[in-house]
């Protein structure tokens, strides 16, 4: 090898650096008209660099014992090697073992001139001639293909493997990319096993003694090429469909981001909040939790939110202002969301065939359920936590204001409503009315939800009662509100909650009458009550239904997909609660059943004459052909006795 | 357009624009692309695929060859969206394709040349002609914003300095939706004027750019014209329609990639994002689902179309291809962009009595103003009355602007003339002393003062009110003369032609499906009867191997039975010999 203080040397080492300059820094600058230009500059200069080492290569072959490396070796050799053509990599096993040492000369040669191979396989690709980039990479695989992975270049080893990844996932050729990627992933992972040294970059190759790189440097950046190795692998098991490995490997991403310090607070924050929904969507609290937590915290690194008088004074501080806000209420939302699919999950699990609480069952999963999920819980929490020494007690003391198992009583649910409930404030602290319509519905809705699951463990109807009474005040107003044109969607949703609420404080409202006094009929007030709560159920459901009508006012021939169930049932539903209403005078019964009837009849009829609806109502349409059968027989019955009355 | 259809889903039109020259040179490989204009067929043929792999058939609402003409395009598939925005619906057409594809010639086209003019000019002519013709009862008010997105930056185009105006932010209101605080809204009385915003606001989308190009292909732009109609409702109350149009300009497809604009998620989803920033995406791409919250997954175009897609509004989408074979791939993601943008499920709803109205603001100022007319010309009608003490009535309500000026200068010249009359008499008063004199002359003078100022005042009124009429576009103002007449009966033919042609596209689809199943329903026919027979056949076979079998059996049987009396003889024959034998 020249010597590392020739002149000849230190031309390239310039060159080098000039070439890194052009296509990191000058190319940022290229006229859109020719945007190529300093990637190009830097070819040359990489070719160049290519070929004087080459020459030293030949030189020295004489000098030396000559033979191994030879400058046709690269065909010599190739024969004991993985085949050019070959796309898939699988080398981590002779990388280890076989070939020679990564600190021999001819390793480091080998090395050398793999990464300038190396960058001009990048350089190609970055120019979108993708089949030169590949054929670049792959011979620098091919000379490292003869070393045994070191510390000289295990750095290398990782880079080209990732360069060839993303080249094939662009091709659509995912699992070739996986290949490549994995192969990276075991190689970083034996190598930190066995050696563990800071490794050499590849940008040290080509500096002169005085610019080497100090070990931390070469740690960061070593690992942040793995880290990215992940990040890709994250993005192939998408790409394939495979969302739990996908999550994995997201997760262990944003686990090194934060252990190598490389990440933006907010940024971070927030990527760990959106993590934890995928968790909870698949019955994993713990893990979201821990990542909420994480998210709450680490989001707190960012600062303090500049006060309004700040803000007001200078722009940086008011956008300042909104971005840590906004985030934070977002962060706020993934925890609503937390808390009540817990609740909701736990319900499902402990509601009867009519939605009221098993207590059976209660008993049984509260007894099941202790010691082992614990042990459990603590395995697999060691594998995915995060957090640095100063973060990790404020992790640790946020994740036990709430628990990640599901509730099994009504304590344990208020507790996690009141959580709930505490970050339903905060982001409707940011996301308030005006401004951001959708988004604070979105929250109202969910906060009316997360009285609706914890009415379900009250055991007390009246209080249950009057969860359901804050639903309809907190709803009602609002949906009032909303122009009808732009919350089409919005307020349809919300009518029929509505109108489901107020049928639900009526059946409440009922069986707390029937308790208290079997033997006598109803009094007045109680009718009274339940003949309001029955029309304003009726009411809401015939909004949602004339919100389907046209301009017109004629209700559609044809209902849509989407809302084709919800029209039928708001139908029935409606004939329901008009043969509900309790009216003392026969004519007011009459005509309360008249048009229970007709709601009726609408159901039938719709589906006899559009059979594709038939699947989607099945039990209600049963029940309305038999109302249809039966209620005029009732009508004419006390039509009857009104004749004979008079 | 089919009828007794409550809700449309996403209407989507396909056009492919002729090979250029160049293309044409390049060699003899001709267009990829095949269009059946009757079934609304793409034909897609894969330049470097080998003879045997099957092409690439898309059908679409509409497709539209390479001889096309522009008016075709506009009278079957944009007029019925600008008719319903007339009547008060959200409506909105996208342009989407490769640049290069012919988009802008289908939007704009040649405006010069009647013939070759694309659907935006022709939209707005038909915007205001229909205002022009409608009955004279109706007023109209037409406003226009523009506006684009970069990079996920809301700029305006129509501000004046669009080149360092801050990004908008877009806002939601419960009364008014998802709007863009501080959007320049120009109100439009012609299609001049309408004309010029927009040209106004084309010149700051190429001003803002270092390259037109490169930035058009990155940016989406939106022209959203509002037209509100005002019409007395059978109550006799004002009824306010507010129709909405979008127009939209997507950034160019083959763009959507490179540079990651998010706007449509076009971007195919096996691309790996390099920047660690993207981690975000790749996340929030694992956490779907109803049951959770994923921040940010929304782009500002979505957001501000988001009552246009899926929501309330019909839509018209408009795809441009190019046929030339190296663009294979654009024209194939083109294509299918397109066919899903088909499963977009669209509900329109006629928007009545919005409480936003500004119409409704215009409106009540005018009849204000008109209170405010009517009081100061009763007023001085009550002078009139007073001095003269002549019986001059007038029914106020129902009088014409004209007439009441009128009115008002003949009571000034009378006034005038009165006061002249006066002055004179008191000149001719003998016993009038003349301070006395000159006091009631001063007197009278005063009073031809104010008169002069009321009249300023009135003056003024009326031309606020004309101003603020103005602003408004009333229906009926070009007279109704044969010609409109005739136009309007063609338009209605037109309009009539593109159903039917459109309706028979829908059949030929129909009977190309009919057609199919018949061919099956054929061949399961002949496979079925050729089953019968080779059944037959081989039934035949077996019987002919049945009789052989009993032949066989038979002559077994009779074997059998030979050997058995052979035995028996042999048997016989032995039993003979030994008993012989002992006789021996």
């Amino acid at each position: 090898m020249a010597s590392v203080s020739s002149d000849e040397w230190r031309a390239i080492c310039d060159k080098f650096t000039n070439a890194q300059n052009l296509t990191v820094v000058e190319s940022l600058n290229d006229p859109d008209n020719d945007p190529f230009r300093s990637k190009y500059k830097a070819r040359e200069l990489l070719r160049e660099i290519y070929c004087s080492l080459k020459s030293f290569e030949a030189g020295e072959g004489e000098e030396e014992s000559g033979g191994e490396t030879g400058e046709s070796g690269e065909s010599g050799e190739s024969g004991e090697q993985l085949p050019v053509e070959a796309p898939v990599d699988g080398q981590t096993e002779e990388a280890f073992s076989q070939g020679f040492c990564g600190d021999s000369p001819a390793g480091l040669r080998a090395a050398k001139l793999g990464a300038v191979e190396y960058y001009l396989g990048v350089n190609h690709v970055d120019t979108e001639e993708l089949s030169a980039g590949q054929e670049h990479l792959m011979n620098s695989m091919k000379l490292l293909g003869r070393c045994r992975v070191s510390s000289e270049n295990v750095s290398l080893f990782i880079h080209a493997r990732n360069q060839l990844g993303i080249l094939w996932a662009g091709r659509d050729e995912t699992e070739t990319a996986q290949g490549f990627l994995e192969t990276a992933e075991s190689i970083y992972q034996r190598y930190m096993k066995e050696d563990g040294s800071p490794p050499t970059d590849m940008a040290d190759y080509f500096s002169t003694e005085e610019n080497q790189l100090t070990h931390q440097e070469r740690t960061k950046r070593f690992e942040l090429a793995y880290t990215h190795t992940m990040y890709y692998l994250a993005q192939v098991y998408k790409n394939l469909g495979e969302t739990e490995r996908a999550a994995i490997y997201c997760h262990s991403t944003l686990q090194r981001q934060l252990k190598l310090n490389q990440f933006s607070p907010m940024e971070w924050a927030l990527n760990a909040a959106t993590l934890s929904q995928y968790y909870i969507t698949k019955g994993r609290y713990m893990e979201g939790r821990h990542c909420l937590s994480a998210a709450t915290v680490i989001s707190g690194l960012a600062g303090e939110v500049p006060s309004e008088a700040a803000a007001q004074e200078s722009e940086t501080e008011s956008e300042r202002r909104e971005q840590l806000r906004q985030k934070r209420a977002e962060i706020a939302r993934c925890w609503i969301k937390y808390c009540l699919n817990i609740l909701q999950d736990s319900k499902k699990l402990l509601e009867d065939s009519i939605g009221e609480l098993d207590t059976d069952r209660q008993e049984e999963m509260k007894r099941g359920r202790r010691l082992e999920e614990e042990e459990e819980e603590k395995e697999r929490k060691s594998a995915m936590l995060f957090g640095s020494e100063d973060t990790f007690d404020s992790i640790a003391s946020l994740e036990e204001k709430v628990r990640c198992l599901l509730p099994m009583d009504f304590t344990e649910a208020r507790a996690i409503f009141l959580v709930g409930q505490h970050y339903v404030t905060q982001a409707k602290d940011y996301f308030q009315m005006d401004g951001y319509v959708t988004d604070h519905i979105e929250i109202l809705q969910d906060h009316s939800s997360l009285f609706r699951s914890l009415a379900f463990y009250e055991e007390d109807l009246d209080r249950r009662c009057k969860m359901h009474k804050r639903r309809v005040d907190m709803m009602e107003p609002v949906c009032m509100e909303l122009n009808s044109k732009y919350y089409l969607m919005i307020r349809r949703q919300m009518m029929f909650e509505l109108a489901e609420t107020y049928n639900e404080m009526m059946d409440l409202k009922l069986t707390l009458a029937n308790r208290q006094d079997e033997t006598e009929s109803l009094d007045s007030h109680t009718i009274k009550k339940f003949n309001n709560l029955c029309s304003a159920s009726a009411k809401y459901f015939q909004m949602f239904l004339d919100s389907l009508c046209s301009p017109e006012g004629k209700q559609p021939e044809h209902l849509e997909e989407e809302v084709l169930r919800p029209a039928l049932v708001a139908r029935f539903r409606v004939a329901r609660l008009y043969s509900r209403l309790i009216c003392t005078s026969p004519p007011g019964q009459v005509e309360n059943l008249d048009k229970s009837l007709e709601h009726y009849k609408y159901v039938v009829d719709y589906c006899d004459s559009h059979p594709e609806a038939v699947a989607t109502v099945e039990t209600e349409l049963e029940l309305s052909r038999e109302m249809v059968g039966l209620l005029p027989l009732k009508i004419n019955r006390i039509k009857a006795k009104i004749h004979a009355n008079n | 357009m089919s009828k007794n259809k409550s809700s449309e889903s996403v209407k989507v039109v396909v056009r492919c624009r002729p090979l250029n020259r160049r293309e044409e040179s390049n060699g003899p490989a001709g267009s990829i692309v095949k269009m059946d204009i009757r079934l609304g067929q793409v034909i897609l043929r894969n330049p470097r695929a080998t003879a045997s792999e099957p092409q690439k058939t898309f059908t679409f609402d509409a497709v539209y060859d390479a001889n096309s003409k522009q008016r075709d395009l506009y009278d079957e598939s944009v007029r019925p969206l600008i008719d319903s925005v007339l009547a008060g619906f959200n409506g909105t057409i996208f342009a989407y394709g490769q640049t290069g594809t012919g988009k802008t010639y289908t939007m704009m086209g040649a405006w010069m040349d009647p013939e070759k003019r694309g659907v935006i000019p022709n939209a707005f002519d038909h915007i205001f002609t229909h205002i022009s013709r409608s009955q004279s009862d109706r007023q109209y008010l037409v406003r226009a914003s523009y506006l684009e997105i970069y990079l996920e930056e809301v700029r305006d185009l129509l501000d004046p300095n669009h080149g360092n105006a801050r990004a908008l932010e877009l806002r939601e209101n419960p009364d008014s939706g998802v709007y863009v605080s501080d959007l320049t809204s120009c109100v439009c009385k012609s299609i001049k004027e309408i004309e010029e915003v927009m040209n106004v606001g084309n010149q700051a989308r190429a001003v803002g750019a270092t390259d037109m190009n490169e930035h058009s292909s990155r940016s989406h732009a939106l022209f959203l014209i509002t037209v509100e109609c005002s019409q007395p409702g059978p109550d006799g109350r004002k009824h306010i329609r507010v129709g909405r149009l979008n127009l939209v300009d997507l950034a160019g497809s083959e763009r959507q990639a490179k540079t990651g604009v998010q706007g449509e998620r076009l971007k195919e989803a096996a691309k790996i994002n390099l920047s660690l920033s993207a981690l975000g995406n790749v996340i929030s791409a694992l956490a779907d689902g109803r049951s959770s919250h994923v921040p940010y997954r929304d782009s500002k175009l979505t957001r501000l179309l988001q009552d246009s897609l899926g929501g309330n509004a019909k839509t018209v989408m408009v795809a441009t291809l190019g046929p030339s074979p190296q663009h294979y791939d654009e024209t194939l993601t083109t294509l299918r962009y397109a066919n899903r943008a088909k499963n977009i499920q669209n509900q329109p709803r006629v928007n009545e009595d919005p409480k936003d109205a500004l119409l409704r603001e215009f409106q009540m100022e005018i009849a204000r103003l008109r209170a405010q007319l009517h009081h100061r010309k009763w007023r001085s009608k009550q002078k009139k009355e007073q001095v003269d003490g002549e019986d001059w009535e007038g029914d106020g309500d129902e009088e014409t602007d004209g007439e009441e000026e009128k009115a008002v200068e003949e009571y000034v010249k009378l006034e005038e003339q009165r006061l002249e009359r006066e002055k004179q008499d008191i000149r001719e008063d003998q016993f009038m002393l003349a301070d006395e004199k000159q006091r009631l002359l001063g007197e009278k003078e005063r009073m031809m003062g104010d008169l002069r100022k009321e009249q300023e005042a009135t003056e003024q009124l009326t031309a606020k009110y004309k101003a603020m009429e103005s602003k408004l576009l009333v229906g009926g103002k070009n007279i109704m003369d044969h010609t409109n007449e005739q136009q309007k009966m063609l338009e209605m033919k037109r309009h009539e032609i593109a159903e039917q042609s459109s309706s028979e596209r829908e059949i030929q689809q129909q009977m190309l499906v009919q057609d199919e199943e018949t061919v099956e329903l054929r061949e399961t026919f002949t496979s079925l009867q050729q089953e019968v027979e080779a059944k037959t056949k081989k039934l035949k076979k077996y019987l002919k191997l049945y009789a052989k079998l009993q032949c066989i059996k038979a002559e077994i049987q009779d074997v059998n039975d030979e050997h058995v009396r052979s035995r028996q003889e042999l048997e016989q024959t032995q039993n003979e010999l030994t008993r012989e034998l002992k006789f021996k």
